[in-house]
């Protein structure tokens, strides 16, 4: 079972947590066209490799975090909370 | 009379396990065993003289006893209502009823047996080709095929029996307790690790358990007992017999099963030293009873006493063979012959076995056996000069091979590469948390075995972060790798040229030889493909007995490499293991509210909505639809999911997850709430009031509550910093409605601290008050379309508050009501329910709900879809209708209208909400209808139960419209 | 079947190959990428019905080893939206002929199909297929548990369970089949009609020019070609990322496992969306069963212990006599998800680049129409009517399909 590091409670299964998806960014919905709304509501990137997304530590804490896995061999090798997300 | 099992045993030795003081009763096949405590129901069977155990997948052959390891398909047996149980690891319990499988009408005589004889008709693949046509025909072909399908039987009345679950935690795990993992654990272990070593047998030892050859001067039972007793002192050891791993997962999650129980064991590192399988070997009638591996006949001789067989001829390539040969002598077997397939064979024990006066002949293997129903005799065959010699015997001991038992390994990432040197798949490559030891991993020489073991041990202590030194690590296994290159090679897989009739790959599916060759020739040339055409491995030995050999007779076929050929996936579990030990107990939960107790002792009618019990009715629910319309009525809310909210932020997250405005709400004042999903869906609904200046109070739909919590949860923790505390309180608070005209005049009686009068205490406002001395949160509310009050109070309280109400409203003629009331006063108000009125798709336009819908806020989610949904206007809309002719449709009946689909209807509409009305006496409800056709007055065709019925728009809402009894 | 006999007879002289192998030609009309049921079935309708042959089927590993030869093969076409229904009955009724169409027998075996309802909301859902279905002239009712005993004598349909059985969804052309078999099926018969398929050739690039696709590039070596189909399934991003075309859809794994052999005793297929299990017995015996996806996007085929653990908790609320009978055997598939349950077939902005992908956890049943319907899109060039609902505008559109209810956990 994956393992997956909180913030707060330290290392536990997957089980505990709740799948948030992949880490999207939201454009202003005030300007933003029906193309690019459709992209953030819809299109992923869909990596084989690692990437960014969200979980929630449900059964835990209760904390939202970032976890930078692999997709395919299922390494987690960070997790962080949103404020201290790598800057861009 | 028994028969008995107890006779012809060996005398006592002490690698027995079997207790002569107590003897058992059992039936197999409808006559009467005794057999030895200790035994298992092979043992006694084998002890008794039986010979054939169950008939075979696909020809019906008879199949005797040949692994005695639980891993071949050849001796499951029903036992009472278990299905495919592996009577050679099973223990004879007294009173077990044991039947033979898949015998029709008995093991001795099968009338499917007869399918051999038309074989040839039954190539590989042989379904695919068959019953194509007449087409008609296939279901009447099919029904006939499957009633010769499958093993054991399912008894409908079966009881689920007990089964539990437990987690283990430890440094290191250890897989086998053969002298590798004991080696590994031991090493473990001082280090100072904690540390589990499991064993599927009844003691570790391994394969040393049933071997007498001496070493260290002790026999090797004894030698392996005294290290395992020595791990026993070690208290960082936990030592579970009885007990198989069947699963590596992901980061070394193991799972592992004893008896009813599922271990599930995290471990830092892991080893594997779960030895290896002896296989069978290719020849003719391979498959005939009486054919037994050489480690099955040690077993039988020195676990139970049980000697199988009076004339033996040993089909040998290895060492172990030689032993089994001379162990056979030594209970008194004659052997007949002895075919050694090497060139230059042990020279000890050839001398031992030549002492011994028996028959060798080298580089000789088998051709062939024969006899009816059992082996009579064999036909060895020389491979210098194909010389052929027949030998009569009632026992044919193979030992020409082992496979590593690798699963574990597979299922880790581990490598696997096919070493053409020593014939055995060996690893290249594992994991930095996977360690592997002893013959699991190809190596055979005992003192080898240790050696890996012992560096297993100190690595895995070492990766978990105990003791070990790394000079000692790296010395020794540079030893190991040393020995390597000594070990005895394996000998290959001999395959026949003959077209033998019966060679059988798989003995699970009754693959033979030349069904693999004819798939080959059909283009299903690899070994995947192979597998799934032919069947090959498919069984119940999960290809512990045939893989191997498919593989090789695949490469031959092929003309490729074995290592050019490559392996299948192994796929957990490792053995076939119980859904009960796998489910475990029932571990649905129930939420109940506090009143629950009350609500059933009152004759309600429970329900279930998602986890929580809810009270339906209470006997009759048009009466508590009018008791709420007329007198006052007191509903049990408490599933509604409940929310604290406290900062100065909360105006701003509330605006951000409604659609509608927050920004001023007065301290008192409750406002109701839509929320959308970002793609603009309607998603939950509830209300908000403001309790004090910073302190706001949330409900939301009972489904919808912990989806909710952490949606806001994560609208405060991704960056909106928003600075607000949320606390779910779901639990915490119990919360009923008291609705109906007289509901005021029930709370007058008991409420304290509060003016209810409807100028102090308006419709949508929130007051803090005591009820009976507790304190309650009240909010002026209403599903229903009355007068009423929310009352939120906390759980423990829940009761009490309830039974006040209900006292006070006595003489009010206060009534309890179910979510059925509930439903249809909701419906006469023309309120939707999120989910069942809405859908997967549904906006809030749609819904008729866009007064929620503030398009000028900043921001909210979903805005950019609702912006977009309300340019494009709707197209279809919910509305209320009415019967006019009384008819009850049911909920989701379609609406319709003339078309060219096959019935001539084409879809235009549906029904989502629909009852009849005791407070308006007709039928009502909502439903989905084209923009142009929802103007109040439109009549429509509603297909319910295959009849059409018209439906008339009217305007929402259908009771009360103005809202006066709301407002009073 | 005097085929057969005839090759009895005759002492089992060599059988033909199913198919032949290929070396890779420098160009080929269209190449198909993913050598799953829907890859091997355009092709084969490409040669059918269109007399284009000049195809390749290009497979990295071998044919089906992808969700065709892992899925649980449940048929069916009692979808809830009519777009939904009058596409996957019309793939039934090609599976219904395809044993004499291949002449193959794939083994459909029509043994009904009960999907059952545990909560109000469940029956209102199965009234609504019920009633979408029999509009469109699909055998589908709902029906209720002295009806469902019948069927089904081994289900608990007493009242103790936590989730006690109100109803079902009786759909009885539902049913089962022999994955594999169809997979090869059309292979044999593309294969017969010259369309070349090459296994163990992994697609590595795709090169455009002037937004038009001009070669496709593979571990075995470059092909020249103006079209190219994407039937990938669960790797479909990575190739349409290759062209730089954007998908709605994240790849879930989806679990399934076999029990061991038992005599006959379950003749329907039994589907419970809310206890989140589907269960049929194979012509083997075998318990075939599956649950909902893994909830995290991943590409890995590693089975879990959670799977097997809910599962079988979930069977024995349902059958409780099976609580001794053995799992033998887990594996798991990649799922192309989409946000509504529906598939993606159509042009995309890329010209000569067309996809029939989204097939999620319910595709293996829409091979054959999805197969003959792209082939007749990349033949004709237009948009048959029957797949136009699933074009990839959709999305951009808000016309979304609204088969979540009906298909998330339904297969
Ligand atoms: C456990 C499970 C149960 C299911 N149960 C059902 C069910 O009961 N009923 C149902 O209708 N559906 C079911 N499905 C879904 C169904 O299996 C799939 O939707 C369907 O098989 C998809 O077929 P396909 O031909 O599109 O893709 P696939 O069969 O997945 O074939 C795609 C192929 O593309 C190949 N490929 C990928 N990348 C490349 C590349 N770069 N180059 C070359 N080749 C490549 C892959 O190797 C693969 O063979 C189930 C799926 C799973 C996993
Ligand atoms: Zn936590």
């Amino acid at each position: 079972m994956i393992l997956l590091t909180c913030p707060n409670c330290g290392t536990r299964n997957v089980s505990e947590f709740r799948y948030g998806g992949e880490i999207t960014k939201r454009p202003n919905p005030n300007t933003a066209t029906q193309a690019e709304w459709a992209n953030y509501l819809y299109v992923r990137k869909n990596v084989l490799g690692v990437m960014p997304e969200w979980w929630c530590h449900q059964s835990g804490c209760g904390q939202w975090l970032i976890a930078e896995r692999h997709t395919k061999t299922h390494e987690v090798l960070k997790t962080y909370v949103w404020e201290a997300r790598p800057q861009e | 009379m028994a028969i008995q099992a107890a006779v012809g045993r060996l005398p006592e030795t002490p690698s027995q396990v079997i207790n002569r003081e107590k003897i058992v009763d059992f039936v197999f096949d409808g006559k009467t065993y005794t057999a030895y405590e200790g035994d298992t129901i092979a043992s006694a069977l084998v002890a008794a003289g039986v010979m054939t155990f169950s008939r075979s997948f696909k020809y019906h052959r008879r199949r005797g006893l040949l692994c005695a390891a639980g891993a071949c398909p050849n001796c499951l047996v029903q036992v009472g209502d278990e299905a495919n149980v592996r009577s050679c690891t099973t223990p004879v319990q007294a009173g077990m009823k044991v039947e033979a499988q898949n015998a029709m009408p008995s093991l001795d005589v099968d009338v499917m047996s007869a399918t051999q004889l038309v074989d040839s008709f039954l190539p590989a693949g042989f379904y695919y080709k068959a019953f194509i046509r007449p087409q008609a025909l296939w279901p009447t072909y099919e029904r006939f095929l499957r009633q010769a399908a499958g093993l054991g039987k399912i008894d409908p009345d079966s009881e689920p029996g007990y089964f539990d679950k437990i987690y283990k935690h430890v440094d290191v795990a250890v897989i086998g307790g053969g002298p590798a993992g004991l080696r590994a654990a031991l090493a473990a272990a001082k280090s100072g690790a904690r540390v589990i070593l499991m064993d599927d047998q009844s003691s570790p030892g391994g394969h040393l358990r049933y071997r007498m050859d001496e070493i260290d001067g002790l026999p090797a039972y004894e030698y392996v007992a005294k290290m395992a007793a020595e791990l026993v002192g070690f208290s960082n050891v936990e030592i579970l017999t009885n007990t198989t791993a069947v699963g590596r997962y992901d980061r070394n999650w193991v799972g592992a099963v004893t008896g009813n129980r599922l271990i599930k064991l995290r471990t830092k590192a892991l080893i594997v030293a779960t030895g290896a399988y002896e296989i069978p070997l290719l020849f003719e009638n391979n498959d005939l009873p009486g054919i037994m591996l050489g480690s099955a006949v040690q077993r039988m001789i020195h676990l139970w006493g049980v000697v199988p067989g009076a004339r033996a001829v040993v089909v040998s390539a290895n060492r172990r063979g030689l032993q089994a040969a001379l162990d056979l002598i030594a209970a008194g077997v004659h052997i007949e012959a002895l075919a050694e397939m090497r060139e230059e064979p042990d020279a000890d024990l050839i001398r031992k076995l030549s002492a011994e006066h028996v028959m060798i002949f080298k580089r000789t293997t088998i051709k062939r056996a024969w006899g009816i129903g059992k082996v009579q005799g064999v036909s060895l065959e020389s491979l210098h000069s194909g010389q052929i010699h027949e030998f009569p015997c009632d026992l044919l001991l193979v030992s020409t091979g082992y496979t590593p038992a690798n699963q574990l390994l597979f299922q880790a990432g581990g490598k696997l590469r096919w070493n053409e040197q020593i014939h055995e798949f060996t690893l290249d490559m594992l994991p930095s948390d996977v360690f592997a030891a002893g013959e699991a991993a190809a190596t055979h020489l005992l003192e080898d075995i240790e050696r890996e073991g012992e560096l297993a041990g100190l690595q895995a202590a070492q990766f978990a972060g105990f003791g070990g030194k790394i000079e000692k690590v790296t010395f020794l296994a540079a030893k190991v790798e040393e020995r390597r290159a000594e070990r005895i090679p394996w000998t290959q897989i001999h395959i026949a040229e003959d077209e033998a009739k019966k060679d059988f790959v798989c003995i699970c599916e009754d693959v033979t030889r030349k069904e693999i060759k004819q798939s080959i020739q059909e283009g299903f040339d690899s070994v995947e493909l192979l597998k799934r055409y032919s069947t090959v491995s498919m069984g119940p030995c999960q290809g512990k007995m045939c893989n191997i050999n498919a593989i090789h007779v695949c490469a031959h076929y092929n003309q490729k490499t074995v290592a050019e050929t490559g392996n299948t996936t192994s796929r957990p579990p490792v053995t076939p293991v119980t859904m009960g030990a796998l489910g475990g107990r029932l571990m649905e939960p129930v939420r109940v509210s506090p009143m629950h107790d009350w609500h059933v002792k009152h004759g309600a009618v429970m329900m279930n909505a998602g986890l929580w019990k809810r009270p339906d009715h209470y006997g009759d629910p048009s009466a508590e639809v009018r008791a709420v319309r007329e007198r006052v009525g007191l509903i049990d809310v408490t599933p509604l999911g409940k929310f604290h909210l406290r900062g100065p932020g909360v105006p701003g997250l509330l605006e951000r997850v409604y659609t509608n405005r927050w920004q001023k709400l007065d301290v008192g004042r409750v406002r109701y709430g839509l929320m959308v999903t970002e793609e603009g869906v309607v998603l939950d609904d509830g209300v908000t009031a403001r309790l004090d200046d910073d302190f706001y109070y949330m409900t939301a739909t009972s489904s919808g509550a912990s989806g909710i919590f952490e949606n806001m949860e994560w609208n405060l923790q991704s960056g909106w910093s928003y600075d607000v505390h949320l606390l779910n309180v779901t639990d915490l608070r119990a919360a009923m409605n008291l609705a109906g005209p007289r509901s005021r005049d029930v709370l007058a009686k008991i409420i304290q601290g509060v003016d209810l009068s409807n100028a102090a205490f308006p419709y949508m406002s929130v007051r803090q008050a005591t009820i009976a001395g507790i304190p309650v949160l009240l909010l002026r509310i209403g599903f229903t379309g009355e007068l009423s009050y929310e009352i939120h109070t906390p759980s423990g309280y829940g009761l009490h508050i309830w039974e006040a109400l209900l006292k006070a409203g006595e003489e009010f003629g206060i009534t309890p009501f179910g979510v059925e009331a509930q439903r249809i006063l909701r419906l006469e108000k023309g309120h939707i329910i999120v989910s069942q009125d809405t859908d997967g798709l549904t906006n809030p336009f749609e819904a008729g709900m866009e007064w929620a819908v503030k398009l000028d806020k900043q921001d909210f989610t979903g805005k950019a879809s609702l912006l977009m949904a309300n340019q494009k206007g709707v197209t279809k809309k919910l509305v209320g209708f009415e019967m006019p002719d009384g008819t009850i449709p049911e909920e989701a009946n379609q609406i319709v209208r003339p078309g060219n689909g096959p019935i001539g209807l084409e879809i235009i509409g549906r029904i989502t909400s629909v009852r009849r009305s005791p407070t308006l006496k007709k039928v009502i409800g909502l439903c989905w209808l084209p923009t142009e056709m929802s103007e109040p007055g439109q009549e429509f065709t509603i297909r319910v139960r295959g009849q059409m019925k018209t439906g008339r728009v009217v305007p929402l809402p259908f009771y009360d419209p103005d809202g006066l009894k709301l407002n009073s | 079947m005097w085929k057969l006999i005839r090759h009895g007879l005759n002492g089992n002289k060599p059988l033909p190959r199913m198919w032949r192998t290929h070396d890779l030609k420098d160009s080929y009309d269209v190449v198909i990428i993913g050598g799953g049921v829907h890859g091997l079935a355009a092709a084969y309708y490409l040669a059918k019905y269109h007399g284009i042959t000049n195809v390749a089927v290009l497979e990295k590993r071998y044919i089906g080893s992808g969700g065709s030869g892992r899925n649980t093969t449940i048929l069916r076409s009692n979808y809830l939206t009519p777009e939904g229904v009058a596409f996957y009955d019309e793939s039934i009724k090609l599976y219904e002929n395809l044993s004499v169409d291949l002449d193959f027998n794939v083994l459909f075996s029509q043994r009904g199909h009960l999907t059952l309802a545990h909560s109000d909301a469940a029956v209102r859902t199965m009234r609504w297929r019920a009633e979408v279905n029999q509009i469109q002239g699909v055998n589908s009712s709902l029906i209720y548990p002295d009806e469902i005993a019948k069927l089904c004598p081994h289900l608990d349909l007493s009242e103790h369970p936590r989730y006690p059985i109100l109803g079902a969804l009786y759909h009885p052309p539902g049913g089962i089949i022999r994955h594999d078999a169809v997979v090869w099926g059309y292979a044999r018969g593309a294969d017969e009609r010259g369309v070349h398929i090459h296994q163990l050739t992994e697609v590595t690039g795709i090169n455009v020019e002037n937004n038009k696709v001009i070669s496709v590039q593979t571990n075995c070596g470059t092909i020249k070609t103006g079209m190219v189909l994407n039937a990938t399934a669960g790797w479909c991003s990575l190739i349409c990322d290759m062209v730089d075309v954007k998908l709605p859809i994240t790849s879930h794994p989806l679990q399934a496992c076999v029990s061991e052999a038992l005599k006959p005793f379950l003749d329907v297929v039994i589907v419970s969306g809310s206890l989140h299990v589907y269960v049929s017995q194979s012509d083997r015996g075998e318990l075939v069963m599956g649950a909902s996806i893994d909830p995290y996007q991943s590409y890995s085929l590693d089975s879990t212990l959670g799977f097997l653990e809910s599962l079988s908790g979930h069977m024995l609320e349902l059958f409780p006599s099976l609580s001794r009978v053995k799992i033998l055997r887990q594996w798991a598939g990649v799922c192309d998800m989409t946000p509504d349950y529906s598939p993606i077939m159509g042009f995309t902005p890329v010209e000569g680049f067309v996809v029939d992908v989204g097939w999620g956890t319910y595709g293996f049943k829409a091979g054959p129409v999805s197969g003959k319907r792209m082939a007749e899109l990349i033949a004709t060039n237009r948009t048959p009517d029957l797949i136009a609902p699933f074009y990839l505008g959709r999305f951009e559109d808000g016309a979304l399909i609204g088969e979540k209810g009906a298909a998330s956990v339904g297969h």
